[in-house]
């Protein structure tokens, strides 16, 4: 595969070396000297210094021959434009634009579906973006389903009311000192572990393997057992009435609909203060800038919006903001969000949910008793990749920081696994599958030794990262 | 810019003029010829000034700025109201043109307050006269001379929007000619149905359409000297009732009605500010005046139809609200500060001013409590209106100055000082009636004229919000020497 990335920042520089590593030729191209020099001592891929929306760049580099064309650079206009002149001159490549302004991404999102819904074959790509990719949109979807499901961990929604959840183990848990072929056994446990990270890494788990308190689970379950399943690994789970987001730039401005009440708090509570009743929610927006808190104030009459800097001790105190259920630190300011949910949870807060800037900081944001890390770059290179693995894959969630790959697709025809029992597969013995699903309306199943890999299928797997092979092997291409 | 203003200046008293044809032809039917002439002469004078103007500058383009909208508006309505006191004094039916003049501009205000204490021996046409001129400066002159002729041009908005009340004034299509014809369309059928049913209680069809224009430009002036309640027909207060708080309600609401947009009309911030404050206050007066003496249906009869003509500042009587209780007294008291909705026809403060107020002081309170958090203040469900607290409390401010203002003129002329406070709260309100010795069953003719200019000034300004009346009074008084400043 031909791969063209236009924008050499961290997110272009690290698709490329996702796409490097899985032996596809990579053209990146940026317009800033100084990046390109890094870039091209860093990767093994072509490396052009040039405009990326001048088509003449893009034919004496090879465009015409390429299978795929990703614009990320800062600014959306010129990655709009950029799949747009791409499209005009080349419409069989496949163009991905990261759109990070959300008036142009909702409004053409909107009207792409709109269009698709309407039937019709001669439906052609909006702007000639194939995908948009939005990283806050994303992100502040991925805070939404940690918030949904208590802040016992990352959450990724699965088919049919599967879903997979990062559990830390808690001291006094039930399935600690287990190995795991006795899990089954335990009273309530309905999940599969698909991935463990314990203190010498990440793997895959065996039966052998021992659960250790400290160890972070990534377990698959049905939704409705996952309460059961947090309490026996002791993550504590809530529901939250009283829920502080820090930062209103773009993520936390688009978390505050998704999560806020839809009814004005009591005014003799909004002047005496108190908790709110049980069933209600309280949303308290803080951030410093003065014309975006009153924009929230405005478009959310039912969020209180509170002007000012997250450390100002007085601010806090004045507000009671330590004793909220949860914090949710969404600014732009990565650190200060890691800082910011674990000084809130130390001064106490129950649980605190960090915005940060890639997965590299999960691990930190643990140690420092965050609850949920959600990483903002990681998202972006997931979504493109599972728009270049072909088609079919429909998605990819990359876990413990891209050692792994949650991996959903469908089994085609041309699988060379396809009619073949798990048992029959040999030295793999079927780890890497983690849900199965016959046809499009069948039941989702967990895997066990005599489960078939039907063609047709979908399924969700755990590969290595970059493990491109083993993904043909399984799904075809 | 002096030729435009004249312009527009002659048209609209060219329309005023036309005006006169009704009760032209109700003193002609009645034979009246003193009468018919004394509304011909103006008319035919007025039809002819237009006329030339019309002949001489038609080619001139139509341009006004912000300043001189203003300073139109108020030149405007002192000509109209001049113009329409001329066939009151003619016909001799008032003693001085001083007393004319009150009652023409306390027509056109839609006061209501009248200078004479003896009505029902005036020629029909005169009264009919009376009336209408609260049919015609309810929904304003100016709106009307827009609906019926293009000729303010491209300043048309700007007239109008400093002859409309309320503090946020917008165009309901995209065309300001469209709106004013609109909403004067929705005042026509409202008046002509409220004639009829009227007529159906049993009144004759002079008496129902002059009440109709009363009510409908929430005036006041009635063709009896008992006002509504001459007619002994609980059918015709009732209906009265109504339609006075039908007057009271912002005219964009029935044309959202009628286009469709019901829910609109029913989140109004207004209207249930307005219904609240209509229906806690009936049922307070109702519960302190209702005695074992009169039946339950009357108490409430007479109770909502004083209410509502004190609110909707219209001032038709039944019952005379002097001879209830104290309590029942200081609520009537407390409804002369309130007013009507904005873009009614209605006078006072106005509902939505005072609600956006009482959010202000709902958020000023959180504020003190919750010093960093940010408050919007919604009207409508819609945010952003903090910008019009400024521009709303310094309207109020200025309302109690006139207020205080007048009240002082009539304790100088001789009033106690109840009698003045409650009759300038009713003259910058367009109300009426006052307490004291300006009550229901009482009139203007004694007071001295010097007083009743004072008044006419206090209607208009209150008519006009204020500030119309301010500037051209300013403009006019300016010293041409600043000319080049601005």
């Amino acid at each position: 595969m031909t791969i063209f990335i236009v924008g050499a920042g961290f997110t272009g520089m690290q698709l490329a070396r996702m796409l490097v590593l899985e032996r596809n030729k990579v053209v990146l191209i940026d317009n800033d000297a100084e990046k390109v020099r890094h870039a091209s001592d860093a990767l093994d891929c072509t490396v052009l210094e040039a405009d990326g929306n001048s088509i003449e760049v893009l034919e004496q580099a090879g465009i015409a021959s390429a299978q795929a064309f990703v614009a990320l650079t800062g600014d959306d206009e010129v990655n709009m434009i950029a799949c747009q002149l791409v499209d005009s001159a080349y419409p069989a490549v496949l163009k991905i634009a990261r759109v990070r302004n959300y008036a142009y991404y909702s409004a053409v999102d909107s009207a792409g579906r709109r269009m698709r819904a309407s039937g019709s074959d001669a439906v052609r790509a909006m702007y000639g973006m194939d995908a948009m990719v939005n990283p806050d949109v994303e992100a502040a979807g991925a805070i939404q389903r940690a918030i949904e499901h208590g802040a016992i961990g990352n959450v990724i929604d699965l088919k049919n009311d599967f879903m997979l959840t990062t559990l830390g183990v808690g001291a006094d848990s039930a399935i600690a000192g287990r190995r795991m072929r006795e899990l089954s056994g335990v009273e309530g446990w309905n999940g599969l572990v698909a991935f463990a990270e314990q203190e010498t890494g990440a793997l895959i788990p065996r039966g052998d393997m021992v659960v250790n308190v400290g160890d972070t689970l990534g377990v698959v379950s049905r939704t409705s057992d996952l309460a059961r399943i947090a309490q026996l690994a002791q993550a504590e789970r809530e529901t939250f009435r009283r829920i502080v987001i820090f930062g209103a730039d773009r993520v936390g401005s688009m978390l505050i609909p998704l999560v806020a009440a839809k009814r004005y708090a009591a005014l003799w509570r909004s002047i005496f203060g108190g908790k709110p009743a049980e069933n209600r929610r309280e949303v308290i927006v803080v951030d410093r800038n003065a014309d975006r808190c009153h924009e929230i104030a405005e478009r959310h009459p039912h969020v209180h919006v509170l002007c000012g800097d997250i450390t100002d001790e007085a601010l806090m105190n004045e507000e009671d903001l330590y004793s909220c259920d949860l914090i949710v630190a969404a600014s732009g300011n990565y650190e200060l969000n890691l800082v910011t949910a674990a000084y809130m949870k130390s001064k106490g807060a129950n649980k605190a949910i960090a915005l940060t800037a890639s997965t590299a900081y999960g691990a930190v944001a643990r140690k420092l008793g965050i609850d949920v890390a959600i990483p903002m770059r990681g998202t972006v290179v997931d979504s493109i990749l599972s728009h270049l693995r072909g088609r079919n894959i429909s998605a990819i969630h990359s876990v413990c920081n891209r050692s792994f790959e949650i991996v959903e697709g469908d089994i085609s025809g041309k699988s060379r696994f396809a009619g073949k029992k798990l048992r029959e597969l040999g030295e793999l013995e079927g780890e890497f599958l983690l849900l199965l699903t016959r046809g499009p309306d069948g039941v989702t199943e967990m895997p066990n030794g005599d489960t078939v890999l039907d063609a047709g299928s979908h399924v969700v797997l755990i590969v290595m990262s970059g493990d491109a092979e083993l993904l043909a092997k399984i799904c075809g291409k | 810019m002096l030729l435009s203003i004249l312009r527009v200046l002659t048209y609209i008293l060219g329309i005023a003029g036309s005006a006169f044809i009704l009760p032209l032809a109700v003193a002609m039917a009645d034979s009246d010829i003193q009468t018919a002439l004394a509304f011909l002469s103006p008319l035919l004078a007025g039809w002819t000034v237009a006329a030339a103007f019309w002949f001489a500058v038609r080619k001139r383009p139509k341009i006004f700025d912000v300043k001189s909208a203003f300073g139109v508006v108020g030149l405007i309505w002192v000509a109209v109201c001049v113009f329409g006191a001329m066939p009151l004094y003619f016909s001799g039916a008032f003693p001085s043109f001083t007393d004319a003049m009150f009652e023409s501009v306390s027509g056109f205000t839609t006061t209501g307050a009248s200078a004479l204490h003896e009505v029902e021996n005036l020629p029909r046409s005169i009264n009919l006269w009376r009336c209408e001129t609260h049919w015609l400066g309810g929904m304003g002159v100016i709106a009307l001379a827009v609906a019926l002729i293009p000729l303010l041009g491209i300043g048309g908005f700007r007239l109008i929007k400093a002859e409309a009340t309320g503090p946020d004034k917008g165009k309901l299509t995209s065309f300001i000619a469209n709106t004013a014809k609109s909403l004067w369309l929705i005042y026509v059928m409202l008046t002509v149905i409220q004639a009829a049913l009227l007529h159906l209680a049993g009144l004759g069809w002079v008496d129902s359409l002059a009440h109709a224009f009363s009510t409908m430009g929430t005036g006041g002036f009635s063709t009896r000297n008992a006002s509504v309640g001459a007619f002994g027909s609980p059918a015709a207060e009732w209906i009265c009732t109504a339609f006075m708080l039908l007057a009271s309600v912002n005219f964009a609401l029935y044309y959202k009605l009628f286009t469709g947009r019901v829910r609109e009309v029913a989140g109004d911030s207004e209207l249930r500010a307005f219904a609240v404050v209509v229906l806690a206050s009936t049922a307070v007066v109702t519960a302190l005046e209702s005695s074992t003496a009169t039946a339950l249906s009357q108490t409430l009869r007479d109770t909502a139809f004083q209410i509502s003509s004190v609110i909707s500042t219209t001032g038709f009587m039944t019952a005379d609200y002097t001879g209830w209780r104290p309590p029942s007294q200081a609520v009537v008291l407390m409804l002369f500060f309130i007013g009507g909705c904005s873009g009614s026809t209605a006078g006072g403060v106005k509902v939505v001013r005072w609600t956006i107020l009482a959010k202000e002081i709902v958020n000023e309170i959180r504020r003190i409590v919750h010093p960093h958090q940010v408050f919007t203040l919604r009207i409508n469900g819609r945010p952003g209106y903090e910008s019009l607290i400024p521009v709303v409390a310094s309207f109020i401010l200025m309302y109690f100055i006139l207020v205080l203002a007048t009240t002082f003129a009539g304790a100088i002329s001789g009033l106690d000082v109840f009698t003045a406070l409650t009759a300038a709260a009713s003259m910058v309100g367009n109300i009426g009636p006052a307490f004291g010795q300006l009550g229901p069953t009482a009139n203007y003719g004694s007071l001295p004229a010097a007083l009743k200019w004072w008044y006419c000034f206090a209607m208009l300004a209150g008519r006009l919000e204020i500030y119309t009346l301010l500037i051209m009074i300013a403009r006019v008084c300016r010293v041409p020497k600043t000319r080049t400043q601005d």
